[in-house]
Order: C-alpha cells, then sequence, then structure tokens
C-alpha cells in the first residue's frame, strides 16, 4: 500500500493499472468470495481486519467494495450453482470488475419508482432490458453488472403485478453503454458514470434469486455491506494521530510544543477515543455476523455506518485544524482525505435514512413485545394497572437499576463499573421512553422524524458503551498492553455518551421545554413557503 | 362676538390703509408674516370685503335647487384645454390666497379641497397637503395663556388640521419636518393636530409591513401584469406557472374598456397538473365564477376550475406499495394507532374542499372566453379533453358589463348545453 500514489490518483481522477494489477496478485479482488470459486474465502472479521489495510486510499477501498460488498454479494447470497461457478472465478482473479446498478435519476431510496424495465421475449429464453442507471461505481471498469428492473410476475390470485428483480448482466450482452466519468468532490480515482441499457439480452438464466424477489435482494445486500465502514474509518483515523502527533510534538509557537496546549490535547484524545469506539463496534459486529447461523445483524451494522461516517468526518476536520495552514494545503494529504471521507456520510445509505431504519427497525421489534401490554392496558385490566402505577411511582422515587453487569457476579471489570452503572441506567429509562412514544404515537411514528433522529442517537450511543465496555473489559482480564488507556478511553466515552443520552430522553418526553420540533418545524414552514431567508436586513431601517 | 369684531374693525381701518398687502408668493411654501406689518392680525386689510362677508350670497341662476355650490368651488374648475393634475391644484389653492390676505373662509375651502384632491390625483402627494396646511394664517391659532391652552383654542380650525392630517394617513402618506414646522406656527406645540402628527409620526412608521400580503405601490397599468399579480395573489404556491392564453388587442375604435379580444390569464401549480391527471373522468368539472379579488382599489374577477369532493365510499385508498423504500419500513405493522393526547389533526375551522385545479382571470366573463381558457389548458393538461367541464357562471351585479337579461338565458341554457360542451369536446379530442 505504501507504493500507491494517493495524490497523483486524486489529480488524474484514475487509478493506475499496475496498481489493479497488483491488487489482483494479492487476490483482493475475492476477499469474501468462498475459496472453492478461487477466492480468499475470508470471514466477516477477517474482511474488516484486511479493509483497515487498505483503507490508506479513499479510490482504491471503493473500487473494490463496489467489487465486492454491493457488486457481488448478490450472486454470493443467492446465486444458484451454475452462476456462481461462472461468474465467480473471474470476478475473484480480478480478470472481471462487478458494479450494482440501482440507483436512478427518479430513485434513490423510492424503490417503487424504479423505470427500468425488463419484458421477457416471446421464446420465453430472454428479457430484454431497458434504462439507465446513475451513480454507478465502476460503472465504466465493470463487466458483470447486477442491475434491478421491473418485470411483471402473476400474483398469487392471477393479476399481473410490476415487482423488481435481479439480473446479472454482462457487457457482453450488447446494449451496454456508459456514460462520461463524473467529476466527484473526493473518491476522484473510483470511475463513477452512467450506464444505459439499450435492448440489453439478458438470458433467463442470468435471473438472481426468484423473479420478484428483487426488493428484498436489494436490501440484504445493502444491510450486509456496511459494517466494513468501521475498521475503515478507525484505521484512517489512526494514520492521522500518527501524521498529526508528528507535527504537534515538533513544532513550536511562543515557545512551547504545541502539544502542551489545552485544546490541541483536547483534539487528539477525541481522535483517540473515536477511533477506539469504531474498532469496538465494528468488531463486535463482525463477530455476531460470523457467527454460525442466519444472524440479522443489519440494525449494527447501520449503527456503525452511522457511527463511523460521522465520526470520521469530525475526526478528520479535527487533524486538518491542528495543522491549521498548512492542513488546507493541498500538497499534505489531509483535504484529499477530508474530501474522501465526506461521501461516507452519503453513500450506502445517507445517515438521515439509516438513522430513521435504526430506530423504526427497534421500536418494530419493541412494539410487537408490547402489544400485549397495551392491549391489556386499554381493556383496562387491574393487574396491569396497578404494576404500571407502582412501577411509575418507583421510577419517580429514583430505584436502582440492577441488570448484573456489576457486582460480584458482574460481566464488567470493576474498573468500569460506573460507566457500566450510566449504561444500565440509560437502558432502563430508554426502555420506559420507548413505552411512552409507542402508547403516544403508534403507527404514526413513521412520520415523526425528529423523534425517530432522538431515538437513534441513542441506540447508537448505547451500542457504543456496550462495545467499549466488553472490550475494556476484555483487555484488562486477559492483561492486553496498554489497557488502563483503553479504560480511560471507556469510562470517557461512556460518561459522555451517558450525559448525551439523558439529554435526548429528556428532550423526548411530552411538552419537554429541551424540545424544540414545534419551534423546528414552524421556523423550516415560513422559510419554506416564501423559499427564501426572511427576516429583513440587520440595516433596514424605518424612516 | 359681532361687536368685538365691529370694534377691532374700526381699530384697523385706518391702519390697514397704510398697510402692506401680503402677497403670496407663487411657490413658496412657507407664508411668514412679515414683521413690519403694523396692522392688527384679525383684522382684514380690504375693507370692502369685510362689509359684504356676513350677507350671504343668494344661489347663482342657472343651479338646481337642490345643489348647493360651495363657495370657492369655481377655484377647482380646471382651465378651458387644462387638465386635473397637480400643478392645477397648487394653483388653485395659491389662488385662494390671492384674492383676500385674510383667507376667510379658509377651513370650508380646506375641507373642500381635500373633497376634490382624488380628483386631482393628489391625494397621495405630501406636497400637496403641505401646501393645503399653509393655507392657515400663522400664529393666530397658537393658545397664548394657560386658560387657552387648557380649551381647545380654536376648535374649529384644529378639527380642520386634525381632518387634514387624517386624510393623509387614510391615503398612507407620511408628514415631514415641514408639516411639523408648519404645524408648530399655526397650532402650537399642544395643539390636536400637533398630538395627531406625532402619533401618526410613531404608528405611520409602526404600520408600514403589518399587511402580511403587501402589494406594490404602484399597480401595473397593464391588464395582464394586473393579471397576474392578482392571480399569484390567489394561489401562493410558488411553483405555479402563470400562462397567458390570449393578449388583449387594442380594439381600433377609441373606446379602450370594450377590446375585441379579452385578456385570459391562467395559473396552474404542479400539484393541481397532477391532481388533475389522476382525476376520475367520470366525475365532472366546474368553472365557477367570477369572484372578485380586490387589489388595493381596483376590482379583478376570476373564475376557478374545481370538482366536488368524491363521497367517502368511493374515495380510494392511497395505495401503499409493500416494497416501497428500500432502507427503512415505511409501515409498522402495530395494532395500536396514534393517541388522543398527540392528535393535532382535528381542527373544527378547517373545512374539507373539494380539489381546485387552475385559476383563471379573462376580461370577458362569458362561456365563449372560458371555454378558450378550458382549450389552452388541455395543452398542459391531455385528460382534460376527457372530462366533462360544467360552466356554473353567477351573474353578479355591480362592476361586470353584462346585461341581466342575457344572464337569465345563460344560465337556463346552460343546463342544455352541459351535454352540448361535452359532444363538443368529444368531438375536438377525436378530430
Amino acid at each position: 500500500m505504501e507504493e500507491v500514489d494517493s495524490r497523483k490518483i486524486d489529480q488524474e481522477g484514475k487509478i493506475p493499472n499496475d496498481t489493479l494489477e497488483k491488487l489482483r496478485s494479492l487476490g483482493l479482488f475475492g476477499m469474501q468470495i468462498p475459496e472453492e470459486y478461487g477466492g480468499l474465502g475470508l470471514s466477516h472479521t477477517m474482511y474488516a481486519r484486511l479493509g483497515e489495510a487498505i483503507s490508506l486510499d479513499g479510490s482504491i477501498t471503493v473500487t473494490l467494495a463496489a467489487h465486492q460488498a454491493i457488486g457481488l454479494k448478490g450472486i454470493i447470497l443467492v446465486g444458484t450453482e451454475e452462476q456462481k461457478t461462472r461468474y465467480l472465478p473471474r470476478l475473484a482473479s480480478g480478470e472481471h470488475i462487478a458494479a450494482f446498478c440501482l440507483t436512478e435519476p427518479n430513485s434513490g431510496s423510492d424503490a417503487a419508482s424504479i423505470q427500468t424495465r425488463a419484458v421477457l421475449s416471446e421464446d420465453k429464453k430472454h428479457y430484454i432490458l431497458n434504462g439507465s442507471k446513475i451513480w454507478i461505481s465502476n460503472g465504466g471498469l465493470a463487466s458483470v453488472f447486477t442491475v434491478f428492473a421491473r418485470t411483471k410476475v402473476a400474483d398469487a390470485n392471477g393479476s399481473a403485478k410490476d415487482k423488481i428483480t435481479a439480473f446479472i448482466v454482462e457487457r457482453d450482452f450488447g446494449g451496454v453503454t456508459n456514460g462520461k466519468p463524473e467529476d466527484k468532490l473526493g473518491i476522484r480515482g473510483s470511475n463513477t458514470c452512467e450506464v444505459h441499457f439499450e435492448d440489453t439480452k439478458v438470458p433467463v438464466e442470468n435471473v438472481l434469486g426468484e423473479v420478484g424477489g428483487g426488493f428484498k435482494l436489494a436490501m440484504n445486500i445493502l444491510n450486509s455491506g456496511r459494517f466494513s465502514m468501521g475498521s475503515l474509518s478507525a484505521a484512517m483515523i489512526k494514520k492521522l494521530i500518527e501524521m498529526t502527533a508528528e507535527y504537534a510534538c515538533t513544532r513550536k509557537q511562543f515557545n512551547r510544543k504545541l502539544s502542551e496546549f489545552g485544546l490541541i490535547q483536547e483534539k487528539f484524545a477525541l481522535m483517540a477515543q473515536k477511533a477506539y469506539v469504531m474498532e469496538s463496534m465494528a468488531y463486535l459486529t463482525a463477530g455476531m455476523l460470523d457467527q454460525p447461523g442466519l444472524l440479522d445483524c443489519s440494525v449494527e451494522a447501520a449503527i456503525v455506518k452511522v457511527f463511523s461516517s460521522e465520526g470520521v468526518w469530525q475526526c478528520v476536520s479535527e487533524a486538518l485544524q491542528i495543522l491549521g495552514g498548512s492542513g488546507y494545503m493541498k500538497d499534505q494529504p489531509y483535504e484529499r482525505m477530508l474530501r474522501d471521507a465526506r461521501i461516507l456520510l452519503i453513500f450506502e445509505g445517507t445517515n438521515e435514512i439509516l438513522r430513521l431504519f435504526i430506530a423504526l427497525a427497534g421500536l418494530q421489534h419493541a412494539g410487537r413485545i408490547l402489544t400485549t401490554r397495551m392491549n391489556e392496558l386499554k381493556r383496562g385490566s387491574v393487574r396491569v394497572i396497578m404494576e404500571t402505577v407502582g412501577q411509575r411511582l418507583r421510577d419517580s422515587l429514583g430505584q436502582t437499576v440492577d441488570m448484573g453487569l456489576t457486582g460480584q457476579l458482574g460481566l464488567v471489570h470493576p474498573s468500569l463499573e460506573d460507566s457500566a452503572t450510566k449504561l444500565e441506567q440509560n437502558v432502563y429509562y430508554f426502555g420506559r421512553t420507548v413505552e411512552a412514544l409507542l402508547s403516544r404515537f403508534g403507527k404514526s411514528i413513521v412520520d415523526e422524524q425528529l423523534v425517530l433522529k432522538r431515538v437513534a442517537n441513542i441506540l447508537i450511543n448505547m451500542y457504543g458503551m456496550v462495545a467499549v465496555l466488553s472490550r475494556a473489559s476484555r483487555s484488562v482480564r486477559i492483561g492486553l498492553r496498554d489497557h488502563d488507556h483503553e479504560v480511560l478511553l471507556a469510562n470517557m466515552f461512556c460518561v459522555e455518551a451517558y450525559f448525551q443520552n439523558l439529554f435526548s430522553l429528556s428532550q423526548l418526553d411530552k411538552d419537554a421545554p429541551e424540545n424544540l420540533d414545534h419551534q423546528t418545524k414552524k421556523i423550516a414552514q415560513q422559510i419554506l413557503e416564501k423559499r427564501a431567508y426572511i427576516c429583513a436586513h440587520p440595516l433596514d431601517r424605518m424612516s | 362676538m359681532s361687536c368685538v369684531r365691529a370694534v377691532l374693525l374700526a381699530q384697523c381701518l385706518p391702519r390697514s390703509r397704510a398697510g402692506v398687502q401680503n402677497a403670496v408668493l407663487p411657490g413658496a411654501l412657507f407664508s411668514q408674516v412679515p414683521p413690519f406689518l403694523p396692522r392688527g392680525l384679525h383684522c382684514s386689510s380690504s375693507p370692502l370685503s369685510s362689509v359684504k362677508a356676513p350677507v350671504p350670497r343668494p344661489p347663482e341662476p342657472g343651479k338646481k335647487p337642490g345643489e348647493v355650490r360651495a363657495p370657492h368651488e369655481e377655484l377647482f374648475q380646471p382651465a378651458p384645454g387644462g387638465a386635473r393634475d397637480k400643478a392645477s391644484f397648487a394653483l388653485a389653492v395659491q389662488n385662494f390666497g390671492r384674492h383676500s390676505v385674510r383667507k376667510r373662509g379658509h377651513v370650508d375651502f380646506i375641507y373642500l379641497a381635500l373633497r376634490k384632491m382624488p380628483e386631482f390625483g393628489v391625494e397621495r402627494d405630501l406636497a400637496a397637503y403641505n401646501l393645503l396646511l399653509d393655507v392657515f394664517p400663522k400664529e393666530v391659532f397658537r393658545p397664548r395663556s394657560a386658560f387657552q391652552r387648557i380649551f381647545t383654542h380654536y376648535p374649529r380650525q384644529q378639527e380642520c388640521g386634525v381632518a387634514v392630517l387624517e386624510q393623509m394617513e387614510r391615503h398612507g402618506v407620511m408628514p415631514n419636518k415641514e408639516t411639523e414646522f408648519l404645524l408648530l406656527q399655526i397650532f402650537g406645540r399642544g395643539s390636536h393636530p400637533m398630538l395627531k402628527y406625532v402619533r401618526m409620526r410613531l404608528w405611520l412608521t409602526r404600520f408600514q409591513n403589518i399587511n402580511p400580503f403587501p402589494l406594490p405601490h404602484e399597480l401595473p397599468q397593464d391588464v395582464v401584469e394586473l393579471a397576474t399579480l392578482g392571480l399569484r395573489r390567489v394561489e401562493p404556491d410558488l411553483s405555479a406557472r402563470v400562462t397567458v392564453y390570449q393578449k388583449s388587442l387594442p380594439a381600433d375604435t377609441t373606446d379602450p374598456v370594450d377590446p375585441i379580444q379579452p385578456h385570459i390569464v391562467g395559473i396552474q401549480s404542479p400539484d393541481q397538473q397532477d391532481a388533475l391527471a389522476r382525476h376520475n373522468p367520470a366525475r365532472p368539472l366546474f368553472v365557477e365564477g367570477p369572484f372578485s379579488l380586490w387589489l388595493r382599489n381596483k376590482c379583478v374577477y376570476y373564475h376557478i376550475l374545481r370538482a366536488d369532493l368524491p363521497p367517502p365510499e368511493e374515495k380510494d385508498v392511497e395505495e401503499i406499495p409493500e416494497e416501497w423504500n428500500l432502507y427503512y419500513p415505511m409501515k409498522l405493522d402495530l395494532d395500536y394507532a396514534r393517541s388522543s393526547w398527540d392528535d393535532y389533526e382535528f381542527d373544527i375551522d378547517e373545512v374539507e374542499e373539494g380539489p381546485v385545479f387552475a385559476i383563471c382571470i379573462a376580461g370577458a366573463h362569458d362561456q365563449e372566453t372560458l371555454a378558450k381558457w378550458i382549450q389552452g389548458l388541455q395543452e398542459a393538461n391531455p385528460a382534460l379533453a376527457r372530462i366533462p367541464v360544467v360552466f356554473r357562471l353567477a351573474g353578479s351585479s355591480g362592476e361586470l358589463r353584462t346585461a341581466s337579461g342575457l344572464e337569465d338565458s345563460r344560465q337556463t341554457r346552460r343546463e342544455g348545453q352541459v351535454d352540448h360542451e361535452h359532444l363538443q369536446r368529444q368531438q375536438q379530442s377525436q378530430s
């Protein structure tokens, strides 16, 4: 990786071919492909670990991720044996590159507005594909595309409905053209372009999964590719800490080194803390995914993605700030890393949408459990009412919550006891708040995005606390090097997250003075009515 | 009162003959009393007019018995070939002072001038008001003792001053320092006009921006632009597009009021277009109107194209596609709905009305013009060709030019013409 000249890639907007050759020879194009098809067959944990090494250059990372994490994932997940043997070996060796074609000009996250059509031909052996897709990573380099299009599916009761189906389309099928590479803000080395399909003949055998099952496949693919962002971002931040610490400890201003100033020290502490949390969350999720059996870790992966993308954006910004003016110059890598890091907040599901997903998935689960309770309350069963009233009384009198994390047989090392208590309290009060929210809003909580955002923030903080506490206890107990530093980082993060959660929880109460949702909506409505900033200029006079 | 006046007159007479006439210089806005004039302030300089004034003049011949001509009204008659404008107004006001320096009947004259201002078009002009205030004699009405200050000194004149300021306020004219100085000279500091001036200075500034839907100060003269302005007020959606279907061509005759081709200007927003495309062709659309919209002092009439609300049984439930959002569930399958504590939807004042699809302002209010509008709308909304359109044109009294006889026949014709229109449209769409 040291030989890669990131600056040149950024300036030219293209990854040089010999770099790609080297990546191919290292087998990096087939990290998750099982070994019998020629790939490396890595587990999720190992994939995350390798991702750390690649992450130094953003364009290469994105090219490889678009190829493997989404481009070929479909074939691995639901491909038939025949499809796997036909495509995977060549994709694993890097001879062909894959791309994932879902987004269209009119549809980003809205799957119902996809307009690409696939019509069965008369001889029922081909599908004719027509349409265009935009912003396809690797669009210019790829020869194997996973394309999502609408097909007519006969429903159970005989009516024909339009459903989405996934196809494996090769460039050799004809009719596949791509536009010129887009000029982007960051990850300029990765090739992003429009792909147009005109009467492309796709054989029936190339339907991925079942006809009409494209939606679920798209959701699975998108959900599974996200967790590696945690380790990528953590590696970027670790490299940044090295580079900036070098600078901070040598540069002197006012006869003191920069590293002696409190504000600079705060920045380093922030970067270290974020890196620690990101790593812990990413490997915890990877470990969960590696467990046997099909576990649905989509919520955890989404949490990792949101936290990592926002954390890395903040940390790169702070690192650039430590360098001051020289960080702003193009000959330093910081501005390139900042631009590359910006896309992390946008692709693979924008952070806003993922927050809604995290909150709604959790609320759905909680709602099912609470349904029986709610029904009983509504029916007015005396026992349940007395229980609820008793619980509320005990809450208001400040009961101590014990979930088994601390104490004699506690899971957490005693040095992290305080943080664990904080986590337990947060979890308990979060549970109460979720009950209250569901009873207040019910199904219509889908429309209350500001409420869902807060719920998601609390969940992200809590997952971070869990990951960090478990990792710190483990390193103390098995005696890893510098475990007291880890305990320090863990405690600091837990305290911050605890107070942030308390604030969010207080904002979620009904008619809380901290809750400014009503004002936010009113201001937004007035501005959007006039589509401009409506206040009078400060220098205006009434003469 | 008359004996006091007689005594003063007797004192003034010898002095006034030697006195210098106080000439009002044309164009001067201030009339300052020259200090060297050794005359009593309450005396009139010409002895003859003071003798004549108490006797009321008989009405001039040739007038109707009911109509009483105000004195000095002939000052406001336009000069032959001259227009009624600011200059002639100023001339009229100055002519009042010219024929007598005593300015008898100045209160009535000022009231008359205030009434005549709209004819001359100067009701928004601050200089005209200052000129009018200048008609008052200065220093006469100022209270000189505490006793005079308690009671309203010269109440008729103070009322007149307040009336001038009231007219300024009504037309939104902001008085300036000149006005203040004039009022100070005429009435003194504690007088009612001065107080009113101070209050105007405060409140008129504050009230400049209280209209949440302000109109430009000068309304456009062009009919099409006026119609656009009116339509933008009726349809506040900023994405709406205004289309001019027909410009009014000036007729060859000198009568600009009734052009051959009336203007038709319509407005429609993209949401309305989508709603029209989704509209069920079995339900008819209604062209209703004309409704009046006042823009300052001009009235424009607009028509709307609307449909009735479908009855609740027929209302089709919005289909939520099952596989809609790739990232998060758009619908939670939970049993319970929103609790009543957080339900802000119910509003007793809001009545659900049927959808409105387009609005237009046309020069004429008859069916042919509006049919042209519907044809123009069809270009942007092809779905309109298949939907029957019923014209429900209400005859409104007032400024509409249509005779009432024609209106009745039009309304009876309406029912018969519905099918005719429908057939016509079908034929048009087929051809």
